[in-house]
């Protein structure tokens, strides 16, 4: 069984653990540069204010309905996120961090209740973090979608399904009728993957509910739709298509990505996250004592950022020769990038990939048998490695490292128009949660 | 690992001098005390508070000082807690009257807030420690 675990209004529900004067008000997150509505609490849902709603368009809430505006505060709901992944990644073998709100769990091979460790999950959080989730439990990662999306909506409305499904739903405790009518009261468009464009088309079809979906022909569908709809509809048919991108495991792929607290377009600061994530993935895989044969970057847009033109390419660079240097895998990332980055688009997202991975005890074998002047003078390049490391481990990570990969000052980065941000509770020493004594 | 790599590549002087560097914990597997381990018990509910006003002086609590706040714990009869009243955030010393719980101040000028119909609190965190500035 998968569950996935999701703070419900992430953004909106960070703010109110540090400003309880916020509870049941109304009241949105605005994006970096205040432009427009990423997060809604649930009064502001009510009031009609959309998602990614500019915020021109809603500002005359504030007066006429009390619509609260905050500026979005990046530093601290990473920070919230980090505290509520490591408590839920607690709860079963295996985790895959989704999104900053929204984690898969692999209960595969966990006896009991799982409802009980879901609604025991979901409390420590509550009461160690401060965050309200919805758990959802499926036999596949769409069905732990789809009850996730029924947990949450039971709690939000109450009358749309079943009162016993709200905040923790386990789709396996359903006898098959139950399971058919939540099904029957959902809308295909409210299923993982199935995006605006391709829920009308589906209705077109006749096929307007997840039932509809459940009893369609995966194959019939994969054809006149795509290979991910025919996963879609087999997945909601019980069979898991989609596993649990976890860590992978040694010796196959190392990866580093992240999203940015705020969109970034020039190459320059690209290189410079990119730098970082490739020094990351080099000290791993010397760890792992192996070496790799390619690096694989990407970089995206937002889907979220309607707004914004879409770019999310990625490119994989193989290597002269198997390496674990962290100034060739460096140099390798950023070659990468320049060849994949476009001026104009508003990237939220990258990451490096270490691909082809080899042991080190193979590369020196092999090295030895090829005459390169390079090839000779890999035990150097190994100490200073190991020194880097041993630096790093000393005087803490990043410590010393590549120049490119320097991080700017925290003042530097882009100025944006956050008018309205509040303190950065949790990572900001001057800006800590006051209490009156 | 660290003392692994160390000993394939000790042959080296170079990798000597990046083993004396690297290893704080050196042969002996002793590693230095730390702070965060020694007062945080639960990393994901620890939160530090800056407390303002003099009200819990007589617990130790000086306006300024930095409260170690940890919202794992449950709060019992007699700690001090970080309660949130009226949207508000106070650091107070929990109390139980038989069924009746409320907020003390340590400074008997200081109003008590007892939870009932018409007033109430949440309790936001358990306060473990407090950090002052002595000098410096």
């Amino acid at each position: 069984m998968f569950a996935l675990v999701d703070v419900n209004n992430m953004y909106v529900s960070c703010e109110r653990v540090f400003r309880p004067a916020l509870n049941g008000k109304p009241m949105v997150v605005l994006s970096n540069n205040d432009g427009a509505c990423i997060a809604r609490s649930n009064e502001a849902k009510d009031l009609g204010v959309k998602m990614a709603q500019p915020w021109f368009e809603v500002k005359h809430l504030e007066r006429s309905a009390g619509l609260i505006a905050l500026s979005a505060n990046f530093e601290l709901y990473g920070d919230m996120s980090s505290r509520m992944m490591v408590l839920a990644a607690r709860y079963a073998p295996r985790q895959e961090i989704y999104s900053i709100d929204e984690c898969f769990l692999d209960f595969e091979g966990v006896r009991g209740d799982l409802a009980a460790i879901g609604r025991e999950l979901r409390q420590q959080v509550l009461r160690w973090v401060g965050l309200p989730t919805s758990v959802g439990f499926g036999p596949t990662k769409t069905l732990a979608k789809l009850a996730n999306h029924v947990a949450k909506t039971a709690e939000r409305k109450p009358g749309t399904y079943p009162q016993r499904l709200a905040q923790v739903c386990d789709f396996g405790t359903l006898r098959s009728e139950e399971l058919d009518d939540v099904m029957r009261r959902t809308d295909v468009g409210d299923i993982w993957g199935i995006g605006r464009k391709t829920a009308p088309k589906l209705h077109d079809a006749g096929i307007r509910t997840v039932l509809d979906l459940r009893r369609a022909d995966a194959a019939t569908l994969g054809r006149q739709f795509s290979v991910v709809m025919q996963k879609t509809v087999r997945e909601l048919q019980g069979t898991p298509c989609l596993d649990v991108d976890d860590d992978p495991p040694a010796q196959q792929q190392i990866m580093c990505s992240r999203s940015f607290g705020s969109p970034v377009t020039e190459l320059p600061d690209l290189i410079e996250v990119v730098s970082g994530f490739a020094t990351r993935v080099a000290r791993r895989l010397r760890e792992q004592q192996a070496a790799c044969n390619a690096v694989h970057v990407f970089i995206a847009t937002s889907p979220y950022r309607r707004q914004d033109r879409q770019h999310s390419p990625t490119a994989t660079l193989p290597l002269p020769r198997p390496t674990a240097d962290t100034r060739a895998l460096v140099n390798a990332a950023i070659t990468a990038l320049r060849g994949i980055h476009k001026a104009g688009y508003r990237y939220v997202k990258a990451g490096v990939m270490l691909v082809e991975l080899q042991s080190t005890k193979q590369e020196q074998t092999s090295l030895e048998l090829f005459d390169e002047p390079e090839a000779m003078q890999p035990d150097g390049r190994r100490d200073l490695m190991a020194t880097l490391d041993a630096l790093n481990e000393r005087f803490g990570r990043d410590a010393v490292g590549i120049a490119s990969a320097a991080k700017r000052s925290s003042r530097s980065t882009h100025a944006s128009r956050q008018e309205r941000r509040s303190p950065r509770y949790t990572t900001r020493l001057d800006e800590v949660l006051v209490a009156r004594a | 690992m660290l003392r692994e790599r160390g000993t394939v590549s000790a042959s080296t002087p170079r990798s000597r001098v990046a083993i004396s560097f690297g290893s704080p914990a050196g042969e002996s597997g002793v590693t230095r005390l730390d702070l965060n381990e020694i007062l945080i018990r639960n990393p994901q509910a620890a939160f530090l508070v800056r407390i303002a006003g003099s009200a819990m002086r007589e617990a130790g609590i000086d306006d300024g000082d930095l409260a170690l706040v940890d919202r794992a714990l449950h709060a019992g009869h007699g700690q001090v807690v970080i309660a949130v009243y009226r949207d508000e955030f106070l650091c107070r010393r929990l109390c139980r009257q038989g069924e009746a719980l409320g907020l003390q101040a340590t400074d008997p000028e200081v109003a008590e807030v007892w939870a009932g119909e018409a007033d109430t609190f949440d309790i936001w965190g358990v306060v473990t420690h407090v950090v002052k500035q002595v000098s410096g």
